[in-house]
């Protein structure tokens, strides 16, 4: 079940991200297929078979995972300035690009670092598994890491959050409301992950469903709002053409 | 609350008693099929038996007041207030009605008399109707008399959208003669209400310069808010797809 909705959502979001392509070489919001092309990366990297093939090629000491957590930090920023621009957000916009924000992604990179030097990584596992299972210290630092590793998407999905209430109960065109609601519940679910520590041994799949929701709604709600101004645009060119007549 | 189909079925018995559903269709010009699923949900538009009604030359109103929730209709029509009166004049002709007032443009009355009114209903007649004939409370009353709440129908009045029953139930609020709303939705028609022909046209030159003014200038208020908050829909959603499209 966990490995049908890994290999769907991988497939979704490539999908989307090979459909960005003729847009992005037209130079229309790189950034959108930069966030595309980095959350691909990064559901590929977090599945057991192409995570290990990779980090066998980069030493096997699990860098694969560290790179991961930098990608999906990148992701979810280009999200975020994406985002509340769009949606006109400027005091969310200046959290996260301002002192504060900038601050948290340097205290917590620094962290996530930290914590990985800390521990003796050897022995290709996703999700760092093997190592945590070493002994009580790298259960404990591969706790640390992991928590580390949320915070900063929890951080954007918690300053994202309000706009996103907002334009979902606004007056923006229908799709665009579904689609904020849908950014809104992703950023509800990737701030629910900090609470992963707490879950009772064994309940993996609820943090499994908990990040894959979250993934799934993001990519789902950004490809929303790209399909509903291309049908605004297709709708307003044919009206043109109606007047002309 | 649309007319029930057995009623309806029986006024159609009286009216057309040998004319089957695809002879009323084509001569009333409505779709076959939306009659069908009126009378398969039980329930017909009151636009439907308009339409009918016209198309066999019965005068809508009388119709309408066959059932019971419109029996208030019945009897000889009520002549509509002034404010009714006016309310149901176009911005635009009530500014071209400024506009040739000498006391507001000296060469007004070289330029001619203003083209004829426009037919009731306009763009905000609905909106415009409820408040001419508004003494503060009547909002209040309409949905204490029909349960609906105040949103729902202030909603309806900015869309200029009125059902027949909450029209009926308005001007019963505001005792007003009872087809007036249902003239300022367009169900039918200033004539077949029972407005004598010219009474707009007569209400307008009874107005005085200064109440005509400062009507016109509380319809171009509106008109601004409305014109203004849809430039500020279009300006967000341009900036969510310039960002995220």
């Amino acid at each position: 079940m966990i490995d049908i909705l890994q290999w769907t959502t991988l497939a979704v979001c490539g999908l989307v991200a090979l459909a960005r392509i003729p847009s992005a070489l037209r130079g229309e919001n790189r950034s959108l297929f930069s966030i595309f092309a980095l959350m691909t990366l990064a559901i590929l990297l977090s599945i057991e078979a192409p995570y290990v093939w990779i980090d066998a090629a980069l030493g096997g000491i699990n860098l694969t995972n560290l790179a991961l957590r930098f990608i999906i930090f990148g992701a979810v920023f280009f999200i975020g300035v994406r985002t509340t621009r769009g949606f006109g957000a400027d005091g969310a916009y200046r959290l996260l690009t301002g002192r504060v924000g900038m601050a948290a992604l340097l205290v917590i990179s620094v962290a996530v670092v930290g914590v990985f030097l800390l521990m003796d990584t050897t022995g290709s596992s996703a999700g760092l598994s093997a190592v945590s299972d070493r002994d009580a210290r790298h259960a404990m630092l591969a706790e640390y890491y992991g928590a580390a590793g949320r915070a900063y998407p929890a951080f954007v999905a918690l300053v994202l959050l309000p706009a996103m209430v907002r334009a979902a109960l606004g007056r923006l065109p229908v799709p665009v409301r579904f689609a904020a609601a849908l950014l809104g519940l992703g950023a509800i679910a990737t701030a629910l992950s900090l609470l992963f520590p707490f879950l009772p041994p064994n309940s993996d799949a609820v943090a499994f469903v908990v990040n894959y929701t979250a993934i799934l709604c993001f990519v789902l709600g950004l490809a929303l709002i790209w399909a509903a101004k291309v049908w605004t645009r297709r709708k307003s060119c044919r009206r043109r053409k109606y007047t002309e007549k | 609350m649309p007319l029930p189909a057995k009623a309806f079925q029986r006024w159609l018995q009286g009216i057309a008693p040998n004319a089957s559903t695809a002879d009323v269709c084509r001569v009333s010009g409505i779709k076959r099929t939306t009659l069908a699923q009126q009378l398969v949900r039980g329930k017909v538009s009151e636009s439907t038996l308009v339409s009918i009604s016209r198309a066999y030359n019965i005068g809508p109103v009388a119709a309408l007041a066959d059932f019971e929730a419109y029996r208030e209709l019945a009897g000889p029509p009520r002549l509509p207030t002034r404010g009714e009166l006016v309310s149901q004049i176009s911005t635009p002709d009530l500014l071209r009605a400024v506009l040739s007032r000498t006391a507001v443009e000296p060469e007004g009355a070289a330029a001619g008399l203003p083209p004829a009114l426009s037919p009731a209903p306009h763009a905000t007649s609905v909106k415009n109707w409820v408040d001419a004939i508004d003494d503060g409370e009547v909002r209040h009353r309409v949905s204490a008399a029909t349960g609906i709440a105040p949103q729902n129908y202030s909603a309806q009045l900015t869309a200029n959208r009125l059902t027949p029953e909450l029209a009926l139930a308005t001007s019963q609020a505001a005792g007003v003669g009872p087809a007036g709303g249902l003239v300022a939705t367009g169900l039918v028609t200033e004539e077949e209400a029972g407005w004598p022909p010219g009474a707009r046209q007569a209400a307008l030159e009874g107005m005085s310069d200064a109440d005509l003014t400062v009507l016109a200038g509380e319809r171009l208020q509106a008109l601004g808010k409305v014109l203004r908050r849809q430039e500020q829909d279009h300006e967000q959603a341009e900036k969510i797809w310039e960002n995220l499209g």
